[in-house]
């Protein structure tokens, strides 16, 4: 399995168009959607219904929405910083909240950006290229590094 | 009512009164009588204890003429050294040297400032007419001679107006020697029986009470003193008895203030009791209704996160579905189409700023003010910096009094300052030499700021739904906006304790007024 995006998201219109959002941006990694917190927890740290998973095999960069089912966004940031593999993982928290105790909060437990999902199209397409190019970029240098 | 409350008091009334002044005046009375009573006794013995000394000394003196002067006198006419014939009443008769010394002692009386004493020797047979008894005296004769053991006798009259004491003796019973005088006429001396010619004094019997003496005084004075110590006796225990009353009543009263202050201090801390309790009670309340609002913070806080979050996700589906739409198949829609998509957009967007804008009302006016001193005119001048920077194309004057200073919130005045520069800035875009100015007047001695614009104004009919929310006075056509930013702007001016207002007309400009 190559290097991969995780979208933590529950709202499918929003995963459709983060999606499309990346394939216009030509971004072809492979992007694992899961749609609540505790899912996203699973699939970390290879437990409940993702237990067969390789525990090791982490994503190049986690996009988390804040307002999850079952667990919160903000949560499942503090379990993966708590968390001995995931505590470097870069996390760029994506939601339409724009509360300032989210964005504090956020920053507080260690998520790496914050990005408001933005009601325009352009900018959250904007928002995620940028993010896209970030890991994009380091996955180029990687490859590069691994033809050399 | 009132009658008959005044019917039912008067009885009572005159009842007090009767015990008010019937009491003391009875017992006045009575007291008055038995002071005078007894004084009177009193006084009236001492007299009679007077009236005895003198009539006991003029009995004495009578004892002596009897047993030593006439004795002498016999003996010496026995012995003849003096002549059978002598005989003078004022060196031999006791009864006229008695009432010639009575008179002698009254004339020192006067010279004492005494009143005079009234004297007689009255007799039934007397030598001299002088002595002779009235009837009454002669019965009084009689009584003595009738009972041997009586020895005076005493009483008070009135001559004259006048109060007297008299008090009667009887002269000494005649002896044998008295009858040597007092027997038969021819028994007597000589010189007697030519000095009196009758039978005044002559045919005395043996053991016979021939007189009373009788002395009679004057007690006016006596009865004088003894009214005028009742009367004080009187009057003191008169005034003992007022004062008594007066002191029942005196602690009466006392009482009956007191029962009255104990009542009103019972009652004002009964009353302070029920205040501490109301004030618990209010305070209780003002923590419930405090924790309610809390609460109901709470929820509002709940609510827009929720409204930020759940009505931007479907805004956003569309929006971003119909821009896919318009990318990603454009060849399949006509202009017509490409028109209807851009106007959900658009929609998509005015609604998006309609949910910002409610969420920066409810977030400024649920946040604490934190007061500070600040530089209005450095946080006007930044304002217009990025209105002018947001609209490049835009020409517009921004006149901006410096130095102005004020306390008050750093964020909440610069969302003021925003929404009010940047209104003037949207509503003078038609004009073609926009000017805004923020200054600062002085109104009644109170500061007030204002942002003046030379815009297109509005009609001051409609001033009341200036700053209410969602309530415009443009159409959307000709100038965006969600009718948010003035709603906002008077929150925060009221929560700062100030006040805002306008004043304006179409086509001639607008001036918003605000103190902090």
């Amino acid at each position: 399995m190559s290097k991969f995006i995780l979208l933590v998201e529950d709202n499918p219109d929003d995963v459709v168009l983060a999606l499309r959002a990346l394939k216009r941006n030509h971004i072809a990694n492979e992007v694992v959607v899961v749609r609540d917190g505790a899912e996203a927890l699973d699939f970390l740290f290879a437990q409940g219904s993702h237990a067969g998973r390789n525990p090791e095999h982490l994503p190049e960069v986690v996009l988390l929405d804040l307002k999850l089912p079952k667990l919160h966004g903000l949560e499942v940031l503090q379990r993966i910083r708590a968390h001995e593999s995931t505590c470097l993982m870069p996390v760029v928290v994506l939601t339409t909240s724009s509360e300032e105790q989210d964005i504090i909060e956020s920053y507080r437990l260690g998520a790496n950006s914050y990005i408001r999902k933005p009601v325009d199209f352009d900018q959250f397409t904007e928002a995620v290229r940028q993010l896209g190019m970030y890991w994009l970029v380091l996955n180029q240098s990687v490859k590069q590094a691994g033809e050399l | 009512m009132r009658s008959l409350i005044s019917a039912l008091a008067s009885p009572l009334r005159r009842t007090r009164w009767v015990l008010w002044v019937g009491v003391p005046l009875l017992s006045a009375l009575v007291v008055m009588a038995a002071s005078y009573a007894l004084v009177r006794a009193y006084v009236l013995r001492q007299a009679n204890a007077d009236i005895r000394d003198v009539l006991l000394s003029h009995r004495g003196f009578h004892v002596y003429v009897q047993q030593v002067l006439l004795p002498g006198y016999d003996r010496a006419l026995k012995e003849g050294r003096i002549p059978a014939t002598f005989y003078d009443p004022r060196l031999m008769s006791s009864s006229y040297m008695t009432r010639v010394m009575h008179s002698f002692f009254n004339e020192e009386r006067v010279k004492d400032g005494l009143p005079p004493i009234y004297y007689k020797m009255a007799a039934d047979n007397p030598r001299n007419p002088v002595n002779r008894a009235t009837p009454e005296e002669a019965q009084l004769i009689q009584r003595f001679n009738a009972d041997h053991s009586l020895h005076d006798l005493a009483w008070t009259l009135t001559l004259h107006g006048e109060p007297y004491l008299e008090r009667v003796i009887p002269f000494l019973p005649n002896t044998e020697a008295c009858l040597q005088c007092h027997g038969r006429r021819e028994d007597a001396p000589l010189g007697l029986q030519a000095l009196y010619p009758g039978q005044g004094g002559f045919n005395e019997k043996l053991g016979q009470i021939r007189a009373v003496e009788i002395v009679r005084v004057p007690i006016s004075h006596e009865i004088q003193t003894a009214a005028l110590v009742s009367a004080s006796v009187v009057g003191g225990v008169l005034g003992l008895l007022l004062l008594a009353m007066f002191n029942t009543r005196l602690r009466g009263l006392v009482q009956a203030r007191t029962t009255l202050l104990e009542a009103e201090v019972r009652e004002r801390r009964q009353a302070e009791a029920a205040v501490r309790e109301l004030n618990q009670t209010l305070e209780y309340r003002v923590e419930e209704r405090n924790a309610q609002l809390l609460a109901v913070n709470k929820e509002l806080d709940a609510f827009a996160y929720s409204v930020s979050h759940d009505l931007r996700a479907p805004l956003r589906a569309i929006a971003g579905f119909s821009q896919a739409l318009e990318e990603d198949y454009a060849q399949g829609v006509d202009d017509t189409g490409r028109d209807y998509l851009a106007r959900i957009r658009k929609g998509c967007t005015r609604m998006g700023r309609l949910i910002e804008d409610l969420l920066q009302l409810s977030r400024l006016t649920r946040r604490e003010i934190s007061r500070v001193d600040l530089d209005l005119s450095a946080l006007a001048r930044e304002v217009a910096e990025e209105l002018q920077a947001g609209a490049p194309g835009r020409k517009a004057l921004f006149e901006i009094q410096p130095g102005l200073r004020a306390s008050g919130d750093p964020t909440l005045l610069r969302a003021v300052l925003d929404n009010l520069l940047g209104n003037a800035f949207k509503f003078t875009a038609p004009v073609p030499e926009a000017r805004i100015s923020f200054g600062e007047d002085l109104a009644d001695g109170q500061r007030v700021f204002f942002v003046r614009d030379n815009g297109v104004g509005f009609d001051m009919r409609y001033v009341d739904k200036l700053f209410g929310a969602f309530q415009r006075l443009h159409d959307a056509e000709s100038f965006e906006g969600t009718g948010i930013g003035l709603a906002t702007v008077q929150r925060v001016i009221l929560r700062h304790g100030g006040r805002i207002w306008a004043e304006s007309a179409p086509g001639q400009g607008a001036t918003f007024f605000f103190t902090l």
